[in-house]
């Protein structure tokens, strides 16, 4: 660790701060809802569950300048995971002397390049350069303004109230090239847009039906003609954006439309579904604007290929609690997150819990992936993910859709704003022009 | 009187505790939880989470535990907005909301007293018919109509308002015109109904005969009788002030606590959406007792024995 780390109080941020920092997030009593983003420490799991001592956690500090962490078995992602919140240091001294209470204004301390200034809650959040930060920020004051929707920080971008709006409404986008092309940055986000069939339930336990329904899906016409946000077309369900990653893409990519239109016809008749007994099947999205255009474009999809198709659309937490609880035959679903194959193709191990919303489970698939979460080489481990992927892309347990776009307005007037694929941007590297 | 004002209390405590009952099984009704997320929660996290919120109890006790902390005025921590309590949410959105509410309420009563008297002294005129065309168009168009129009034109493209926030009074005036438009009309066609219609009541007809002046008969004679409507119909205006602050607040980006409501219900953030229904229904049910008390105030007729 970096010798000079002090918090925003003066007080010298050490080793031990990180130490009682992962202690605490693992701590059972904390109730930390992303606990699990450290369980690759040894015996977090364990401590978590309070079966064993928060002190048997695989963190410690030898030294005020060393932090040593011991894992519980291989995991090449390590850096980056601890860029994540889970991985910040807490005020040991403050929580000590405050309690619950030092997230309040009069008690906050921070170790950032800003500390903060005041905090109403939908008001504003406001922060200024920390002075004990190694590196002092250019820009000395910033201000958070949480706005309820994306038109609404879009209109305070248009009247200068804002120099930098996290979105904006799709549909502005032609308006948005046009009179604020200088402001617009578009960037991928590394994310997948998947339909997931539920294959405990007939027909899609049946392989030539899920072949069907992805055989008849043009992810190029999503992106481009009914998305046009920047969206990306996904053929593989790690996505293509991943680094030294070799994804695995559906089978049937190369082929013209109208030979999968009829391969798709042949494969539902083979399973019984004709014109006169067409495949009647719900696809369950998210409600807003964006997924509903998407899945009724789907439905339009399918039914070039004689499903008819009928949406159902709910909230955020009812879409998710449904497909956990397996109550759906083909849905809309996305995924955003890290940069590892495994992050993904994690969603389809059969052990890995209801978020495998499909229930799909394929013997083979499930060892190489256990065998790849074993192995410490960056390159032998991806290249045992993507031997897995290969194995499951013939089972069509989800159709890969789109991976996503970020839509930013940042105003001419700042410098230092550059795209990434995890979207951070960090306002200590910003300037004024 | 005193017996009427117990009464109604009676009744507003039952009502009010009935709200509480219903909203508290209701919301967990609903599919999903505050922890829910696309994101898989493994069951030591999970299990970690009910224990710290208390959802790991049965329903019953749960409720129990909260009427308990409800009782010494402990509205929970929210399960969303772990750094405030919904105390504190709550009591830092709600003289926002307080103050959009009363001013709102401030400009409906003026707008529509002065367009429902002037069109209700001469119905059937031309001024009656284009105020009344008015306000019909104002009752029919709502605020999440108008209020994004008022944002584009009067923030975005004219810059004479700010497009959002609640810095200053000047962060107010949209938002205010907004939410009072509706109410105005719908009190300015009360008053005008009333107008015109106690205009033949025969202590009118005394009034005139005794020479009053008509400045005097309209204030002390007329307006009296013809306002008992606009006063019954405030305890319905003040709930739908209420509810209509959801959507502004909303629109205009004002941090009160109409937006906890919608937000509070998307997230599963059961106690949030519980202080909101108890600040709301509260505010409801001390309204109506007070418009009814103003009429006893107002109309020499009534009395509560």
């Amino acid at each position: 660790m970096r010798p000079d780390l002090k918090w925003s109080d003066g007080t010298p941020l050490t080793a031990d701060d990180f130490v009682y920092s992962f202690r605490r997030l693992l701590d059972p009593g904390t109730a930390a809802s992303l606990a699990y983003f450290l369980y690759m420490l040894d015996n977090a799991a364990e401590v978590n569950a309070g079966t064993l001592p928060i002190e048997s956690l695989g963190v410690s500090a030898p030294d005020p300048a060393t932090l040593v962490l011991r894992l519980a078995r291989p995991y090449p992602y390590l850096l980056e995971r601890l860029l994540y919140p889970t991985g910040y240091p807490v005020p040991k001294h403050v929580i000590e002397r405050h309690g619950d209470a030092w997230v309040k204004l009069d008690n906050w301390v921070s170790n950032g390049a800003y500390t903060l200034e005041d905090w109403q809650p939908q008001a504003h959040v406001s922060m200024r350069a920390n002075p004990h930060f190694y590196e002092p920020p250019a820009i000395a004051k910033v201000r958070y303004l949480p706005v309820p929707n994306e038109q609404s920080g879009y209109n305070r971008f248009r009247s200068n109230e804002l120099d930098v709006a996290a979105g904006f409404p799709s549909g502005e986008i032609a308006t948005i090239s046009r009179d604020y092309a200088s402001a617009l940055r578009t960037s991928d986000l590394l994310s997948m847009m998947y339909l997931v069939f539920n294959v405990q339930k007939p027909p899609f336990d049946d392989v030539r039906v899920r072949q069907a329904l992805s055989l008849a899906i043009d992810q190029e016409i999503l992106t481009d003609k009914v998305l046009r946000s920047g969206a990306k077309p996904a053929y593989s369900f790690a996505p293509a954006l991943l680094s030294d990653y070799d994804s695995n893409k559906l089978p049937h990519v190369d082929l013209p439309m109208d030979e999968r239109i009829a391969t798709a016809r042949q494969l539902l008749a083979q399973a019984g579904f004709t014109s006169d007994n067409p495949l009647k099947v719900t696809l369950r999205h998210l409600s807003g604007l964006e997924a509903k255009r998407v899945n009724l474009a789907i439905s339009g999809m399918w039914k070039r290929v004689g499903i008819n198709a009928q949406l159902h659309q709910a909230d955020l937490k009812t879409h998710f609690s449904d497909l956990r609880q397996g109550d759906f035959q083909v849905a809309w679903a996305g995924w955003v997150g890290e940069s590892n194959a495994e992050h993904y193709l994690g969603l389809l191990q059969s052990d890995i819990g209801n978020v495998n919303y499909g229930r799909f489970k394929n013997t083979v698939y499930d060892k190489l992936m256990q065998q790849a979460l074993n192995e410490a080489s960056f390159e032998v481990r991806n290249s045992i993910l993507s031997s897995a992927e290969a194995v499951v892309v013939h089972d069509y347990p989800v159709v890969p859709l789109y991976t996503s776009s970020v839509r930013r307005l940042v105003s001419p007037k700042i410098s230092g704003w550059h795209e990434n694929l995890r979207d951070m941007h960090q306002v200590r590297y910003l300037d004024w022009k | 009187m005193r017996k009427y004002i117990a009464k109604r209390l009676g009744y507003a405590a039952l009502t009010f505790f009935c709200v509480v009952t219903v909203v508290f099984f209701m919301v967990r009704l609903a599919p999903g939880g505050p922890f829910d997320s696309m994101r898989r929660l493994p069951p030591e996290v999970e299990a970690n989470l009910q224990a710290a919120y208390g959802l790991d109890k049965p329903l019953i006790v749960q409720y129990a535990t909260y009427l308990s902390n409800l009782a010494h005025g402990d509205l929970g921590p929210s399960f969303k907005q772990k750094d405030f309590t919904v105390g504190e949410l709550v009591s830092r959105g709600l003289p926002i909301s307080v103050a959009l509410g009363a001013m709102a309420l401030a400009l409906a009563l003026a707008i529509g007293l002065a367009v429902g008297l002037a069109a209700g002294l001469t119905p059937g005129s031309l001024l009656d018919a284009v105020l009344m065309g008015l306000s019909n168009l104002n009752i029919a168009i709502p605020a999440i109509v108008v209020a994004p129009i008022m944002v584009l034109v009067f923030a975005v493209f004219l810059s004479w308002f700010p497009a959002g926030g609640a810095d200053s009074a000047w962060h107010f005036v949209l938002p205010t015109i907004a939410l009072a438009l509706p109410y105005s009309a719908a009190i300015a066609r009360l008053t005008r109904s009333s107008v015109a219609e106690s205009r033949f009541e025969p202590h009118m007809a005394t009034a005139v005969s005794k020479g009053l002046p008509r400045r005097r008969i309209v204030v002390r004679h007329l307006m009296p009788i013809a306002i008992i409507p606009v006063l019954s119909y405030l305890g319905p205006a003040v709930a739908g002030l209420l509810t209509g602050s959801v959507v502004v607040e909303q629109v205009f980006d004002l941090p009160g606590i109409g937006r906890y409501f919608v937000q509070g219900a998307m997230n599963r953030d059961y106690t949030l959406v519980m202080g909101v229904v108890i600040v709301y229904s509260g505010a409801i049910l001390i309204f109506n007792l007070l418009v009814d008390l103003a009429y006893a105030a107002i109309d020499p007729r009534i009395r509560f024995d």
